[in-house]
């Protein structure tokens, strides 16, 4: 997909000397330079937007997971008094999709809707009460199709279709599956059955939700210079850009994207969605502002959450504890729509070859279609799964061989410099330092296997892409660019098209370009996310931003401090390397009394270059395998992390509880020390939540009355940790400086979640002995393996035993008999 | 519009709510605002939270502890007088929803509110406590099992108000525990509560068994069968298998998104018995009989 580009070489050295002497603002605990403002409610979020005359939008949605509309009769609710517009689907009938493959989505639905929350018709009215009232007032006459929410029927069951037409509106000819990938790396059947030691298991991955505190958001305006601007709560504002482009069949010129401030994301807002086309329509039709605010329950239907997987692992390994082969076979439940899927689908597989080295591989991944709402990237895309299901099985391989787990995995290490057995290209790694970290941290070796009954310690260990080696759509322009302007008052202003969605990227421009030419936080602006005023960059996915955006960041940086260095040393009469610049001055470096400010050194260097800017760009080198598919999954660059846990098991309640994490992750080079350390905290707490507390899933029953409804659309009963729930994180950095990154930097907004899932599976193991293989741990998952574990060693309950009518099955037996007598 | 009466005494509150039994009584509005979007708006309200005469906390002539209807559980966990009367209402109070909750939250909008999930419910149960109800013929009391008569329904009487909730003169001498199993350690809905008292005589035995619990029947209620077995027994381990077995014949749980019946019932057992392990324990007889 790079086609013939040339890579863009861009001269960063590394170590002590680079660029000049130690780094000033590189590897600073500084604060987040939109910190306080978000802080004091300075900030502003797209909902704090107010424009005159704007109008405020709902949205229909179907109550139905599967159906054909027959019609729709908008009629009564235009008549409503403060509606000033309504749109529907046939007004905007040309379908899109973030991967550009599979264009399966409509901003309203046109024929049909696939799960309940399905966009269906938008009214924009004088408030969101009376654009609620009009909702009421739309007649919509639905014919009723089977539904699918088991994800094994649409595998087998192709009849009737959820999606019927593919990209190019021919029949889809895959039935209700909407991705298959196999791919064999050697010979895995060989290498597994004559190995010494094989463990074989079944693993469930629950969906879950991102939850971010900012449910979605967009305000339209269309002014009367006929161009359309879009404030929107998205972290793709370039891919958004083409996607109004394309549905609303506008020139892109004529289309402005801005992000303000955003309350957080975590890939689930990564996606163009239906409120974004609905405004920007509303907005014309209606010749005025229009904003529409999603409530918490529609972001539970919005979704785009971590996909459920159904995986089968095999893994095995030699009697000196190498593993010799893994072997995959995953169901993977998609949802309505295909989103990002066709990438999770390889993302299931290809992103799990390292730190621990297969000599053999194979993944066979399948995604289907079901009437639920729509599955998309979650933080640690696609990986995070079968990530779970591999570290139990190397703890388990472990286990047999009577390794210890730490020392299990040193022994498979998949080395810096080395080719994983899936073509992809390991620059540096660090896992064996974020080994041995957690294992001196977590004081491992005082506990593991030697802590009371009930309590135990855990690990795992995980690799993440830094961004992907290609943008969604394929083209040979630069993945990140980056504008830098010097002012006459010495103030550098940095327009990036990176989104900021809380993960501190502004910050970490901010820094690369103070640090390039020697100014203060405080004299770097960054105008970022504008699609008139900033460089296309590819937005906030994939971990990219640091890396690929930190790079055109240093680009632009450093092509401007060789004009301030020419300038300033013809002024001093000395070298232009000569000149240092440092902490918002500019020095004789053989003379440190020689200086003068920045702002005097941007003026001379204004007088004798004229205006200054400087674009920056970087793009990926050519990387991963040369088979199909070997591309997803390439980055220049991967992060590695291990965690340790510390778990107690209440073996009658069957509550765990998480009582420590340690957590080494390297990150390459730390930009942001504080930031790293929030982002190996945040993604830990995040992974705590998925392992204990949440699940997102539909009432799944068939003949279930509220079968599709979302079983707890609120954020009271989707529970994510309070701060009382949440453990105590001890938050390591490894530094393995990789070539690629800026100053070394590689990613840690998604790495760090990885291992924190199946550390505390292992953990558990530990703790009492018992491997739970189904997320989340509920209680009662815990107490029933427990029972399970009893019956295997064929011990007597000390609890006595349960008489017949206290069973489980009697009890469901009396609930069903209490049911039809109700009825 | 939805009319709206603020009394500035408990004599004025008790004529507006006899004047208009069909408004609704607002407190701290912690189960009101919630439910508020979902339902229509209420032709009008009467506003008691703060009034002072709801928020007292003193002992009457007899030593038993009153505890104004008004009072907020931020109130309670601040109150000495109730920590020593009533370490279990303390520690429920302090698990119910978060900082904000306890801070609005009413006792006595707990008990009117009567959910099965109600977190004080189990702990006045475990206490024998009485409720003080008024309306325009006077006050009556009522005992907290009988005040709760089903899923969120009490013997409240449209014209009357909860005034005030009293503690028998022995609870302080009573041993106490609470258990609440959520799905989060704030701002959860429990999957089961327990609250246990007991006495207990010179020779060990158990006296005077209260057990309360919530969320596994319709409504908060007293495990009596599991307190037959109690009453009168000494503590050992077949006991608390026996009770553990019993307390299973006191409830009906149901499944729900939070749990669900098999699980509550299990752990319902698993409480009493670690209760009962932990009264054994603690026994200051010598007991030979495990």
């Amino acid at each position: 997909m790079a086609g013939g580009i040339e890579r863009k070489v861009i001269n960063t050295t590394h170590g002590p000397d680079a660029p000049h002497g130690d780094f000033t603002r590189v590897g600073q605990r500084a604060r987040k330079i939109d910190g306080i403002g978000k802080a004091t409610g300075e900030a502003v979020y797209t909902d704090d937007i107010v424009l005159p005359g704007m109008l405020h939008a709902k949205t229909l949605r179907s109550p139905h997971a599967h159906a054909k509309i027959l019609s729709i009769d908008t009629s009564r609710a235009l008549a409503l008094a403060g509606v000033h517009a309504v749109v529907v689907g046939s007004e905007m009938p040309v379908k899109y999709g973030v991967i550009p493959w599979t264009p399966d989505e409509n901003a309203l639905a046109t024929d049909k809707v696939r799960f309940i929350g399905d966009e269906v018709a938008a009214v924009a009215a004088i408030d969101e009460d009376t654009a609620n009232a009009a909702l009421a007032l739309i007649d919509v006459e639905y014919e009723l199709l089977e539904p699918f929410f088991d994800p094994h029927k649409s595998l087998v069951q192709s009849e009737p279709q959820i999606h019927e037409t593919d990209a190019r509106g021919q029949p889809y000819k895959k039935g209700n599956i909407s991705k298959n990938v196999l791919l064999e790396f050697g010979e895995v059947d060989a290498a597994i059955d004559g190995a010494a030691h094989v463990v074989e298991d079944d693993y469930v991955f629950h969906g879950t939700a991102h939850a971010p505190i900012e449910p979605h958001c967009a305000v339209a305006r269309f002014g009367s210079d006929g161009v359309l601007t879009l404030w929107s709560s998205t972290q793709i504002p370039h891919y958004v850009h083409r996607a109004l482009a394309r549905v609303l069949e506008m020139p892109a010129h004529r289309i402005r994207v801005i992000q303000p401030h955003l309350g957080g994301a975590f890939g689930g807002k990564s996606d163009p969605f239906s409120l974004e086309f609905c405004v920007c329509k509303l907005a014309m039709k209606s010749k005025r502002p229009v904003k529409m605010l999603y409530t918490r329950e529609e972001t539970f239907y919005t979704h785009r959450g971590r996909h459920p997987m159904e995986m089968h692992f095999r893994t095995a390994c030699d009697a000196e504890g190498r593993v010799t082969g893994v072997d995959s076979k995953i169901l993977i439940d998609g949802g309505s729509y295909s989103s990002f899927g066709l990438v999770t689908t390889y993302y299931s597989g290809q992103l799990l070859t390292g730190p621990c080295h297969f000599p053999t591989y194979r993944f066979d991944s399948t995604r289907v279609f079901t009437n639920k709402p729509p599955c998309g990237p979650k933080r640690g895309h696609g990986s995070v799964q079968p990530r779970f299901a591999l570290e139990i099985q190397l703890d388990r391989l472990a286990t047999k061989v009577g390794l210890d787990p730490i020392e299990f995995r040193r022994r498979n290490l998949q080395a810096e410099n080395s080719q994983t057995v899936n073509g992809q290209t390991i620059t540096s790694n660090g896992y064996l330092e974020c080994l041995d970290v957690v294992e001196e941290a977590s004081g491992w070796k005082d506990k593991r296997g030697k802590l009371p009954f009930g309590r135990g310690v855990g690990m795992a260990g995980s690799m993440y892409i830094s961004g992907t080696n290609y943008a969604v759509y394929p083209n040979d322009m630069p993945q990140a660019g980056i504008l830098v302007k010097l002012d006459r008052s010495g103030l550098a202003q940095v327009y990036t098209g990176t989104s900021d969605i809380g993960q501190g990227s502004s910050s970490v421009m901010a820094t690369l370009v103070a640090e390039e030419l020697g100014l203060r936080l405080d004299q770097v602006r960054v105008i970022a996310a504008d699609t008139d005023l900033t460089p296309v960059d590819l937005g906030a996915y994939s971990s990219r931003i640091t890396l690929m955006a930190g790079n055109a960041s240093v680009d632009a940086g450093r092509k401007l401090r060789k004009q301030v260095q020419a300038a300033v040393g013809e002024h001093f009469d000395i070298p232009p390397q000569q000149v240092m610049l440092a902490e918002g001055f500019a020095f004789d470096r053989e003379d440190g009394e020689r200086r003068i400010t920045s702002q005097q050194a941007f003026e001379l260097t204004e007088t004798k270059f004229e205006t200054l800017a400087a674009t920056g760009s970087y793009n990926t080198p050519d990387r991963g395998g040369d088979y199909r598919g070997g591309t997803i999954g390439a980055s220049p660059a991967y992060s590695f992390t291990a965690h340790a846990a510390e778990v107690s098991v209440d073996t009658e309640t069957g509550e765990i509880k998480i009582e420590k994490f340690w957590v080494a992750h390297d990150c390459g080079r730390a930009i942001s020390p504080v930031q790293v350390e929030g982002q190996i905290e945040g993604s830990t707490y995040m992974g705590a939540a998925e392992v204990v507390l949440e699940s997102h899933d539909v009432y799944s029953d068939e003949s279930h009355v509220e079968a599709g409804l979302h079983r707890r659309p609120s954020l009271l009963e989707y529970t994510i940790p309070t701060s009382l729930d949440t453990p105590e994180i001890d938050a390591r950095i490894v530094e393995s400086i990789d070539p690629e990154g800026p100053y070394g930097a590689k990613e840690a907004g998604e790495g760090p979640l990885h291992g924190s899932i199946p550390a505390v599976a292992n953990a558990i193991y530990d703790a009492c002995g018992i491997w739970l293989t189904e997320l989340p741990f509920s209680p009662g998952k815990v107490l029933a393996a427990l029972r399970a574990k009893q019956g295997e060693t064929s011990a007597p309950s000390p609890n006595g035993k349960a008489s017949a009518d206290t069973s489980v099955e009697a009890i469901r037996a009396r609930l069903a008999a209490a049911k039809k007598g109700k009825s | 519009m939805t009319d709206w009466i603020r009394p500035t005494s408990l004599a004025e509150a008790v004529d507006a709510r006899r004047d208009h039994p069909d408004y609704l009584v607002l407190a701290g509005g912690t189960d009101v605002m919630v439910g508020a979007i979902d339902r229509p708006a209420p032709i009008g309200v009467i506003d008691i939270f703060g009034l002072p005469e709801l928020c007292v906390c003193e002992h009457d002539d007899e030593g038993r502890l009153r505890l104004g209807a008004g009072m907020s559980y931020a109130h309670l966990l601040g109150d000495a007088r109730v920590a020593a009367a009533a370490p279990a209402l303390v520690e429920s109070a302090r698990e119910i929803g978060a900082l904000q909750i306890q801070a609005r939250g009413t006792l006595g909008g707990n008990l009117g509110t009567c959910s099965p999930v109600g977190d004080t419910l189990p702990v006045l149960l475990a206490l024998d406590a009485e409720i003080e109800l008024r309306g325009p013929d006077g006050t009556r009391w009522l005992p907290v099992d009988d005040f709760c008569t089903g899923y969120r329904t009490t013997a409240l009487a449209a014209d009357e108000l909860i005034v005030s909730v009293r503690l028998p003169v022995d609870s302080s001498s009573r041993e106490q525990v609470w258990r609440k199993v959520g799905t989060r350690r704030a701002q959860s809905i429990s999957k089961v509560m327990l609250c246990a008292s007991t006495h207990r005589r010179d020779d060990g035995r158990l006296a005077d068994v209260r057990i309360g619990l919530g969320a596994i029947a319709a409504r908060p209620l007293r495990a009596r069968a599991t307190e037959a077995v109690l009453e009168g027994a000494l503590p050992d381990g077949p006991l608390a298998a026996r009770a553990a077995q019993a307390v299973l014949n006191d409830i009906a749980p149901i499944d729900d998104v939070r749990s669900r019946a098999d699980y509550r019932r299990a752990t319902t057992a698993r409480l009493i018995r670690r209760w009962v392990l932990h009264l054994a324990q603690t026994s200051t007889t010598t007991n030979t009989g495990s």
